[in-house]
């Protein structure tokens, strides 16, 4: 008996190779296409991070402009408050206000961040009003400290001074 | 996760970028001196921020030579704050209230220009806001035994037109314009 079976299939094969074929040619290589893995999880993690960051930006901008917003002085009227003193109690005939001696009650306007309209309205004006007023008070303040200032800085001795400190 | 860590730091410099350009504001914060107003036999606050400033800058009279020159002045400023507190008796400060103000006039970009101290009037000391050679905003601290001021302007002070200022609605003359012709003649 030839074995030329087992080398290339030529000659009389063997009944038990064959049915040793049988059994094993059913887990022989088949081709076909590789098949990936349909669903594949995504990772959402550097967006949720994203997201996350402007939120928390968000917030603290929030926060920053409400600190902000509290630490500044909220009245904006000009308070010119005098109190009389004892002894002007006793005598108030005698009194000439240089002052009007009114407690001016501070309103609080918030600050409204929005640009102003060309032609006031009425409440407008009246805030507008107030305002020029009291930049009129604080530039009479700044210039007259400004004038002492110039007064004690003009005497020849701080003129001598001062052209030491130009050099 | 480098490109995420690079997002992250560029969101953390956008976040602190606020706080950066606030920390370089000229404006003073003078509610420290708030619990003086109780003592005080006379206050005065004013607070102006920039909308207000604008709003009464409509109110001048372009065509009064003095109202428009107020104008001009107070048209590139972002706020003017002054706090003054007038006592009965001496000693109602402390020099703590003073240094609360000093301490922020001593941060990077303020100068002090003049400081006159006098038995009489106190102590008086201006300061500027340099922001590289634009002034950027202006400081007085005034003191005496009965008094104590600060004056704070935000923004471009233009020093020779607050000069021009002198003698106009009831602002006192500072006798700059005529030093400056005297120095000129």
């Amino acid at each position: 008996m030839k074995d030329d079976y087992l080398w290339d299939k030529s000659g009389q094969p063997d009944p038990e190779i064959q049915k040793l074929e049988e059994i094993l040619g059913t887990l022989r290589y088949q081709p076909k296409p590789l098949e990936l893995p349909v669903s594949r999880r995504r990772s959402y993690f550097p967006l949720l991070a994203i997201a996350a960051s402007l939120l928390l930006a968000l917030f603290a901008a929030g926060v920053w402009l409400r600190v902000r917003n509290q630490s500044a002085p909220q009245p904006r009227q000009a308070e010119v408050i005098s109190t009389p003193s004892p002894v002007e109690e006793k005598k108030p005939e005698q009194i000439i206000p240089k002052v009007v001696q009114q407690e001016v009650v501070a309103v609080n306007h918030k600050p409204r961040h929005r640009p102003v309209p060309a032609a006031l309205s009425k409440s407008e004006r009246e805030e507008a009003l107030e305002a020029k007023q009291q930049l009129m008070m604080a530039l009479r303040l700044t210039t007259e400290k400004l004038s002492l200032v110039h007064r004690k800085n003009t005497t020849p001795a701080n003129l001598i001074k001062n052209q030491h400190r130009v050099g | 996760m480098k490109a995420l860590f690079r997002i992250n730091l560029i969101l953390s410099l956008l976040f602190a970028l606020p706080f950066v350009v606030h920390a370089q504001d000229s404006r003073l914060q003078l509610s420290s001196l708030d619990h003086l107003a109780a003592k005080a036999n006379q206050t005065v606050d004013v607070s102006v921020d920039e909308r207000l400033m604008k709003m009464a800058s409509k109110l001048f009279n372009d065509k009064d030579v003095d109202e428009r020159e107020v104008k001009k002045l107070v048209e590139g400023l972002k706020g003017i704050y002054v706090k003054s507190f007038e006592f009965e008796t001496e000693g109602q400060y402390s020099a703590a209230d003073l240094q609360t103000i000093r301490t922020q006039l001593n941060a990077p970009g303020w100068t002090r220009l003049v400081n006159v101290t006098s038995k009489k009037d106190g102590n008086l000391e201006v300061y500027l806001l340099f922001n590289g050679d634009a002034v950027g905003g202006l400081a007085v601290l005034h003191s005496d035994l009965k008094e104590i001021t600060v004056v704070n302007i935000v923004g471009p002070v233009d020093l020779d037109k607050l000069a021009k200022l002198e003698g106009q609605f009831g602002v006192p003359e500072l006798g700059i314009e005529k030093t400056k012709k005297n120095d000129e003649q």
